[in-house]
């Protein structure tokens, strides 16, 4: 006879202290981190450690700061010239502010996925293959191989495997942003953050690319920004809310939106916001 | 009802879907309150015609159990609520089953007067009144707490139970006394312990209803536990 206890029930959903990481449970860690865009402080004094092979939710409303923040880890905001960041975001031990950080590297191993699918005019299979080639991968074999991985990974290899060589942008849009994040793993990276991926998507596609992240995690970190609560709720293991700059709760998904601790939290995932 | 927190959203619908839930539960609340009383009643003054209305009326409390249990997953289904109103609803959909049980003990008791009665019997129904009388006070109590979802009512009425506990053993005690010294009251006896059963059953629903309201107000589930370990865990 099986035993149930509190302990067995809650044996399948293992809470991480996200306060006590031990250095291999974690894949990101995020320190004291400010952002200026030229004299605005968009963030500030961040501090958290994103766990390896988890799915870690950033919420919040609009201009709160959590794409910013999503855009630090893989240095995306070096682009923007008015940009100043103190603080540190460590990647494997190492900070990737530091100067000898090589940025190009660093994308390799922290991908990104943006709102919109931009899949680049080009066949499935050489978008598949973009990042590979860049890194000087020409052999066939491997590149065959590795686009069929992806996109099996992407959950997309069966509805394109016939028509690799056609273009890209022939997809609906909820293929072309799975063929995007198939991009994106194809180089195998640590690190996979998504910016509302689904937020130009229909409710079917979605479910769709919320089904892969799930699975996803298995291989890769993955963060995601999110407009959408729910989906947060559904897909993340970790949530982060943040307001106006500050990260304002971060805790396991399931306490977060059962029993949040701070006020603001619960105001925003209660729909009392504003 | 400020300690619900409800009237705050920026949908003013669903501000309007939950306020209307806790009326129908609080109405519910008043129904079962009004069933016991008058079970008690009929059992005090062996007044079979009330007994009959209490028998009759379980099934408004069965309806309004059904009727709000479905506004509940209306509630659910198009609010996805979260936090705290996802505790709300919870607590509710709880609350409203163990209410329905209560009104169904006290169809129990209710039927226990229109059995054929001896005047024996009747001074053995007699006993039941102190306990009755108590557990109708818990009752209201948490009613009350659940109104105003008011913790501290809340975690002091659930120590109630215990007195209700103690109540019921010494009456089972005497009850005992009853049948071992006079067998042939057996059968009368036994019809006196299935309501007094009935009542405890209703002291341990309260006690739950109670841990409801400490769950939607604390979020820490207090279920399964002591009272002393309620303290411990808030």
């Amino acid at each position: 006879m099986i035993s149930v206890t509190p302990k067995n029930l809650s044996a399948h959903n293992v809470k991480l202290d996200l306060n006590n990481l031990s250095p291999e449970q974690v894949a990101l860690e995020i320190k004291n981190l400010d952002l200026y865009y030229g004299n605005k402080q968009a963030l500030q004094n961040i501090s958290m450690s994103i766990p390896k092979g988890q799915v870690t939710a950033f919420i919040g409303p609009s201009g709160c700061g959590k794409s910013t923040l999503l855009r630090c880890i893989n240095r995306m905001n070096d682009l923007v010239d008015s940009c100043k960041i103190t603080g540190q975001i460590k990647l494997n031990g190492e900070n990737i502010f530091h100067r000898h950080t090589d940025v190009a590297a660093l994308r390799r191993k922290v991908g990104m996925v943006f709102q919109r699918p931009n899949p680049f005019p080009k066949s499935i299979y050489e978008n598949v293959v973009y990042g590979l080639r860049i890194t000087g991968e020409n052999n066939r074999r491997v590149l065959d191989e590795a686009v069929e991985t992806s996109l099996r990974s992407a959950a997309l290899w069966n509805e394109v495997k016939d028509r690799l060589h056609e273009s890209a942008l022939g997809l609906s849009g909820g293929q072309q942003q799975r063929l995007v994040i198939a991009r994106a793993i194809a180089i195998e990276p640590e690190v996979l953050l998504l910016d509302e991926p689904t937020s130009a998507l229909d409710p079917i596609s979605t479910l769709t690319i919320e089904e892969l992240i799930n699975d996803l995690k298995q291989q890769f970190t993955v963060v995601i920004v999110t407009h959408n609560m729910q989906q947060a709720a559904r897909v993340s293991d970790q949530t982060a809310f943040m307001y106006m700059g500050d990260l304002i709760e971060y805790s396991d998904t399931n306490t977060l939106f059962t029993t949040p601790r701070q006020k603001k939290t619960e105001d925003y995932i209660t729909g009392r916001y504003g | 009802m400020d300690n619900l927190n409800i009237g705050r959203h920026i949908s003013g619908q669903f501000n309007e879907d939950l306020e209307r839930i806790i009326n129908h539960v609080m109405h519910m609340g008043g129904l079962v309150e009004k069933q016991l009383t008058d079970a008690l009643t009929s059992v005090c003054d062996a007044d079979e015609a009330l007994a009959k209305q209490v028998i009759q009326n379980d099934y408004l409390v069965n309806s309004a159990e059904v009727s709000i249990d479905d506004e509940c997953t209306r509630i659910i289904a198009k609010r996805q609520p979260a936090a705290g109103d996802l505790r709300l609803v919870m607590a509710i959909v709880k609350t409203i089953t163990d209410l329905e049980r209560i009104g169904d003990e006290a169809e129990k008791i209710a039927n226990v007067t229109l059995e054929s009665l001896t005047t024996q019997h009747k001074d053995l129904l007699a006993n039941l009144d102190n306990l009755g009388r108590h557990v109708l006070t818990f009752l209201q109590a948490t009613l009350d707490a659940f109104t105003r979802m008011d913790l501290d009512a809340a975690v002091k009425t659930h120590k109630s139970d215990d007195k209700i506990d103690r109540e019921y053993e010494a009456l089972m005690r005497q009850l005992m006394t009853y049948m071992m010294e006079d067998p042939r009251s057996i059968p009368q006896v036994m019809s006196v312990i299935w309501s007094a059963r009935a009542l405890e059953r209703i002291g341990d629903r309260c006690q739950n209803i109670c841990e409801y309201i400490i769950y939607f107000v604390k979020g820490k589930v207090v279920r399964h536990t002591t009272p002393e370990d309620v303290q411990a865990i808030l």
